[in-house]
């Protein structure tokens, strides 16, 4: 599960360490977290009538986001594990700080 | 008078210049009045700042008092004065600037950077306020000035408000006007990278040459009844501050030696500091000639009593009633009986039209002393006639013209809110239907008492009146009670039966009961029933009808349904076509808290409407059969046969010898001391445990001699009042009384009282209570069931503090959100997204069922019925099939639900696409209103449960040794977001050979517990001629904890470490090391030899078929990289490890859980969704947030919203000097300036743009909303 979403950059280099490193993104807590494309952050902004800035964010330090390696101003779809839906996304977009 | 609306609130300073520019008069005067009272011209009192007396007119404006909105004046100071507000902004600005050129001390380039750096931020809409604390930090370090290449010196404050420049000569104290000066100086570009807005906010303006003298509005005095005047605290603050500004100009004109000079300003100083806060540290408060601390500005404006709090987020309201409260059964849920006294005082505006012409006349000549009546007339031109004084009512009814209005008495049938303090959820108000009834109390039915929480020991509510037609609607269509039957905290009924009511309705329903035509006729009445009578039950001798019979009649024809009864959960109550055919009606049936109940059904399936009748009948019917048959408890009920204790006496016995056993034991050293426990505490509880068994053997040895048809059990068995706890105690024991949740200990030396030996810890020596109430407690035994009593008053007292505050930060965090027309939540102010989706499934805990849009049972039962004749079975590929249309319109688990459910309960294939239409309808159904305040719904459903959590819960999570703080305090802890937990606790889930075997987990335990030398060690020796520390160390608990020879030697290496051979470990202490032979040892001692850093304890326990352990402490990194421990599932309470390890979507996920655990603990039912939101808005921005001032509150936009929460001075000032500008979007904000808020039925905008004018505002709320 945790290696289809590394981009292929980084993958080399995450699969070195998950031999030797338990990665984080197998922990149950962590839900799955996949950088979305250009066209599906528009589509996301104009599905909800809203700008970039008005989404939750994600620090560009977190644990998870250094992982996946993603960037500031990426966004980032996360799919929980409801206990309402069963299945929930949400979106939080990358920022240098809080 | 000038009419408008405020688009926006602007913050900023005075400049001189506005001060005198805005003022109408130069107060130079000290004085106040003259001989004969009348104000002096240049006083503080002058008469150009305004007038207060009726009958004057204003000198400068020319309206009287209540039209004339005050006018400011000012004073010259003859020397600058610092604001003591700005204090810490000032010196943060002396320190970041050149003290002779004036320029920010960063290079140019710098500056440049940092200027780019906030466009940056700022055209993406970010937040770029860290930046400016950069600059700060870089400036302020700067020793030379990079622009004049003058040296900086070091800038001391002395409080409150004096400046200290330490100069190679000594330190130089720099007066306000020099700091005024080199303010001065900053240019304005400097200061945009300092966080403040030149243009609003000059830092000059910091320091005071000229102050504001406030209109008397603002300082009105008092004439009291001897005739004197009594000023108010402002105007005595400023004659002092004039009076010293007098002679301090005299002396300066007087060309006085320069320290009186100083000591005058000082003095001037101290009076315009107190003046604007006189509760400044270092500073004594101004006092009143009495003693009293004068409140000055700040005060005003801070904490509940200040303008804020009190005046500005609450106010005062006409139309309004308040009186004691008492019951009625007999006016329906959705009534309240208004006094006629009252519904005389209250009125109801009605504009005359044709149809209510002849109504409204017949008010009119009634007049206002005679109900029902009218108190005013209101003309189209605004007049007002108060029919009071008008000695012809007939003439005046008769005039009555369409278009007027009317102010009638308020009438049966009237919408009317009605609220009970604390209001501390939605339903603490609601909407109520006007009943005028005699006599001076406020009556409500019995079935709405649970959602106020209200008795009848003397409550008082307050009652008020909607005057628009709006408002009515609204409160007509939202807030009705029968609106709000099913709680939005946790998805059942909050309203419905209660006490004696399920009492008598178990009696009526029970087998058995019959009544005879009469009886039947009576109860039918009662209940307003006029069908036809049913066939009677038996007809030999005298026709009899069942009790069961008669609530079917209150049934919808068509329900089936069936429930467990709560008087004995094996008895199954079945409801068939509207019909009870079997068992019994009690709370699981119709009361509150139950969901899935009759109640819960028919309020759901059928509408409130059908649901308010139902209860309004059920309460009348059951009222009036308890009536008939008589329902009483007496003392008889108390007694059992005397030989039933003498079992008891035995088991007392049985008791006493345990306790003489264990005591021996733990004398003897012999009792078993569990990890962790010291011998006092094991001995401790285990007395405990036998004192506990020993109250549950006599109290279920007793009860059996309680008959099933005691009134007790009656009442406690049906959920009516009481429990079969209160039942042992009032007939059995009454058991151990406890305080603080121990044994009472305290008292006098080594005892509680001094009829026990010392030491003595028997039980009836710490608080078992061996009686029962009805026997009677020994003197002994009622001290400490009192010392217990009052130990519970005292923990409610506390508790309903700690609650209401933590119920005020949750409302003042969440206050913003609501949800969007896509379905979104989002803040009102930023409209910044929460939530994609409300509750991730987007269903309203308040119109579903427990938190479930529908029961998929239920749905496809209910389906089925229309088709009794099964023809083609259903196949799973048709279910999917059909599933798969619905895969976007429902959520994946419901979808799966009902697939499941419609294949397990094999519904017919022609059923299959109706089941999941009318899934889908039904799911419609539930979904949240738009606009929903689902925040302040969120707030309140965590914030009401917060008074039944229990206060200073540590409880012992199954193993005796690990304790976890729960309750309250756990639940305040999580929103605070504190750094660490007080109690930080691991689970660790081992891999496979590990966690199947308690010997290697065991065995991974010990490596985990963290073990210094010092824990295996007995006694430590100094060398100091050979320079060696000689440790002895104890073999037992090496063994213990798993330590090797080798570990110790490894660890300690660096100093040469060796063992010798009677267990001692030598150690060389390096030489050079220049320090106390102590602080080294200490040093060693406690060194780790082996675990991790904080698992202070670690202990094995099996979960299931697994061994996993727990620890105390924790420290999440390092536990996942030991590779005995599947990391995928390894566990800890701290919200902000995890945060930094496993990152903000983890520890959002690890919030909702440990909130749902505390609250699942403490067994109360909240809704998921609250929780969600809650963890949604913690970690909103990416980190883990505060639930308070430091935290959601501070990120708020808006001045107003953060001012109002808490420190509001603070804020105010600080946004003065940014020159912030708050645009009045949020909720408190529009609250504040008495406008509507932008959520729920206020967020609706009615666009209408006339063809060729443009509107502005129109526009401009299109684009906010």
């Amino acid at each position: 599960m945790s290696k289809k979403i590394i981009s292929s950059k980084h993958e080399k280099e995450h699969e070195a360490t998950i031999t030797a490193r338990p990665s984080i993104l197998e922990h149950e807590l962590v839900p799955k977290h996949e950088i979305l494309s250009k066209a599906e952050v528009e589509e996301l902004l104009k599905k909800y009538k809203t700008s970039i800035n008005k989404l939750p964010q994600i620090l560009v330090n977190d644990p998870v986001v250094k992982e996946l390696g993603a960037k500031v101003g990426d966004v980032i779809k996360i799919t929980r594990n409801s206990p309402t839906a069963g299945v929930a996304v949400y979106y939080r977009v990358v920022v240098s700080e809080p | 008078m000038v009419k408008g609306s405020i688009a926006a609130i602007k913050f900023g300073i005075l400049s001189p210049d506005f001060i005198r520019k805005m003022a109408v008069a130069e107060i130079q005067n000290p004085d106040t009045y003259d001989e004969d009272g009348s104000p002096i011209p240049t006083g503080v009192m002058d008469p150009r700042l305004g007038t207060l007396e009726p009958g004057q007119r204003c000198k400068t404006c020319g309206n009287t008092y209540l039209n004339c909105p005050g006018h400011f004046g000012y004073i010259e100071l003859a020397v600058p004065v610092i604001h003591i507000g700005f204090v810490k902004t000032i010196q943060e600005l002396l320190r970041s600037t050149c003290r002779s050129c004036g320029r920010l001390l960063l290079k140019t380039e710098m500056i440049e950077n940092f200027r780019r750096e906030i466009e940056r931020h700022r055209a993406e809409g970010r937040q770029y306020r860290h930046i400016f604390y950069k600059v700060k930090q870089q400036a302020m370090a700067a020793t030379v000035c990079p622009h004049c290449g003058e040296k900086q010196y070091k800038l001391e404050l002395e409080k409150p408000s004096t400046f200290l420049e330490v100069t190679p000569q000594g330190s130089v104290r720099l007066s306000a006007s020099v700091v005024r000066q080199r303010l001065e100086r900053i240019t304005s570009q400097d200061l945009e990278l300092l966080d403040i807005d030149p243009e609003y906010a000059r830092p000059e303006w910091m320091v005071l040459t000229v102050l504001p003298v406030p209109p008397v509005y603002v300082r009105p005095s008092i004439t009291l009844e001897t005739g004197y005047r009594s000023e108010d605290d402002l105007t005595h603050k400023l004659v002092d501050i004039l009076r010293v500004n007098k002679r301090l100009k005299e002396s300066i004109a007087a060309g006085a030696p320069s320290p009186v000079i100083a000591e005058l300003a000082d003095l001037l100083q101290y009076h315009v500091t107190t003046y604007i806060n006189n509760e400044t540290v270092g500073i004594s408060p101004a006092q009143h000639r009495s003693g009293r601390i004068l409140k000055t500005l700040a005060q005003r404006l801070k904490g509940k009593e200040g303008r804020f709090r009190l005046n500005l987020s609450g106010k005062r309201v006409d139309f309004s009633a308040r009186t004691v409260i008492s019951p009625d059964p007999n006016i329906d849920i959705d009534e309240v009986g208004v006094p006629l006294e009252i519904a005389m005082q209250l009125t109801v505006p009605e504009v005359v039209n044709p149809w209510n012409r002849d109504k409204l006349k017949r008010l009119i000549r009634n007049g206002p002393d005679k109900y029902p009546g009218a108190k005013y007339i209101i003309k189209p031109d605004k007049k007002m006639v108060r029919l009071k004084f008008v000695h012809n009512l007939d003439e005046v009814a008769n005039t009555l013209e369409d278009g007027w209005i009317v102010e009638r008495h308020l009438m049966d049938g009237d919408i009317v809110l009605f609220n009970r303090q604390p209001s501390l959820h939605r339903v603490s108000i609601m909407a109520h239907r006007v009943r005028v009834l005699p006599y001076k109390t406020f009556r409500l039915n019995l079935a709405v008492c649970t959602p106020y929480n209200a008795d009848f020991d003397g409550d008082e509510m307050n009652l008020h009146v909607p005057q628009s037609d709006e408002a009515q609607a609204e409160a007509r269509l939202l807030l009705q009670v029968q609106r709000n039957i099913i709680s939005a905290r946790y998805g059942a009924p909050i309203i419905g039966a209660i006490r004696d009511f399920l009492t008598s309705l178990y009696l009526l329903t029970k087998d058995g009961t019959y009544l005879d035509k009469q009886s039947v006729g009576f109860l039918l009445a009662s209940m307003g029933y006029n069908g036809p009578l049913p066939p009677p039950e038996k007809s030999e001798p005298v026709p009899l009808w069942s009790g069961k019979q008669l609530f079917s009649l209150l049934l919808p024809r068509k329900l089936s349904h069936r429930v467990q009864a709560s008087f004995n959960p094996d008895d199954e109550v079945v409801m068939r076509d509207g019909m009870l055919v079997k068992g019994y009606i009690d709370k699981s049936a119709v009361g509150i808290e139950k969901p899935n109940s009759v109640l819960h059904r028919i309020a759901k399936d059928y509408g409130s409407e059908v649901a308010a009748n139902f209860l309004n009948s059920l309460v009348r019917l059951a009222n009036t059969f308890i009536n008939i048959r008589g329902f009483t408890l007496s003392i008889e009920d108390l007694i059992v046969p005397e030989s039933a204790y003498g079992q008891a006496k035995q088991i007392l016995t049985e008791m006493e010898q345990e306790y003489q056993r264990l005591k021996s034991e733990y004398e003897r050293g012999k009792l078993e001391v569990r990890p962790g426990e010291t011998p006092e505490k094991a001995f401790e509880s285990s007395i405990l445990e036998v004192l506990s068994k020993t109250r549950d053997r006599i109290g279920s040895l007793i009860r059996a001699y309680v008959p099933s048809s005691s009134p007790l059990v009656i009442m406690a068995k049906t959920g009516a009042r009481g429990s079969t706890l209160n039942i042992d105690q009032m007939i059995a024991i009454v058991g151990q009384q406890a305080v603080r949740r121990e044994r009472p200990s305290r008292g006098f030396l080594d005892r509680v009282l001094t009829f026990f030996e010392r030491g003595d810890l028997s039980p009836p020596a710490r608080g078992f209570v061996i009686n029962s109430f009805i026997k009677g407690l020994s003197p002994i035994e009622y001290f400490f069931h009192m010392a217990g009593g009052r130990d519970g008053l005292v923990d409610t007292a506390v508790r309903t503090q700690q609650s209401g505050y933590m119920q005020r930060r949750l409302i003042n965090a969440l206050e913003s959100l609501y949800v969007e027309y896509d379905g979104s939540v989002r803040m009102s102010d930023s409209k910044k997204i929460v939530q994609f989706l409300y509750g991730e499934d987007g269903v309203d805990p308040a119109k579903s069922d427990h938190g479930k849009a529908f029961i998929p049972r239920l749905i496809v039962e209910r389906v089925m019925e229309e088709y009794p004749e099964t023809t083609t079975p259903v196949s799973k590929e048709l279910v999917v099939k059909e599933a798969e249309k619905y895969e976007e319109a429902l959520p994946p688990l419901i979808l799966n639900e009902l697939i499941n459910t419609t294949l397990r309960l094999k519904a017919p294939a022609e059923a299959v696409p109706v089941i999941f239409r009318e899934a889908y309808k039904t799911y419609l159904q539930s979904l949240v209103e738009v606009g929903d305040p689902v925040g302040v719904i969120t707030a309140q459903s965590i914030g009401e449960p917060g008074t039944q959590l229990t206060l200073r819960t540590f409880h012992f999570a199954g193993v005796r040794e690990q304790s976890i703080l729960l309750g309250l305090p756990r639940l305040i802890e999580i929103i605070d977001a504190r750094r660490t937990p007080s109690t930080p606790i691991m689970r660790i889930y081992l891999k496979s050979p590990y966690n199947a075997d308690p010997k290697l987990a065991r065995q991974v335990a010990r490596k985990l517990q963290f073990t210094s030398l010092g824990d295996v060690m007995d006694e430590v020796r100094i060398d100091l001629r050979r320079n060696l520390l000689i440790v002895k160390l104890d073999r037992d608990a090496m063994r213990e904890l798993g330590v090797t020879n080798s570990d110790i030697v490894k660890t300690f290496k660096h100093y040469k470490a060796k063992i010798s051979g009677e267990n001692e470990l030598v150690l060389m202490m390096p030489e050079e090391v220049e320090l106390q032979m102590g602080q080294i040892r200490e040093r060693i001692l406690a060194t780790r030899v082996k675990g991790i850093k904080r698992i202070k304890k670690a202990i094995v326990r099996k979960e299931g078929d697994e061994y996993v352990i727990h620890t105390e402490g924790s420290n999440l990194r390092e536990v996942m990289e030991v590779p005995e421990v599947d990391f995928k599932r390894v566990r800890t309470n701290d919200i902000h490890e995890v945060a930094s390890v496993l990152g903000i979507e983890a520890a959002r996920q690890l919030i909702v859980e440990e909130a749902r655990q505390v609250l699942r603990e403490q067994g109360l039912d909240v809704d998921i969704r609250h929780l969600l939101l809650l963890a949604d808005m913690m970690t909103i921005n990416g980190e883990v947030r505060q639930v308070g001032r430091h935290g959601v509150v501070r990120l708020k936009s808006s001045v107003l919203a953060r001012a109002a929460f808490e420190i509001s001075v603070q804020t105010l000032l600080e946004a003065a000097a940014r020159g912030e500008m708050d645009n009045l979007r949020g909720n408190v904000e529009r609250i504040l300036i008495g406008k509507e808020v932008p959520v729920g039925t206020g967020m609706v905008n009615l666009l209408m743009l006339y063809p060729g004018r443009k509107n502005r505002e129109a526009s401009e709320s299109n684009n906010s909303g």
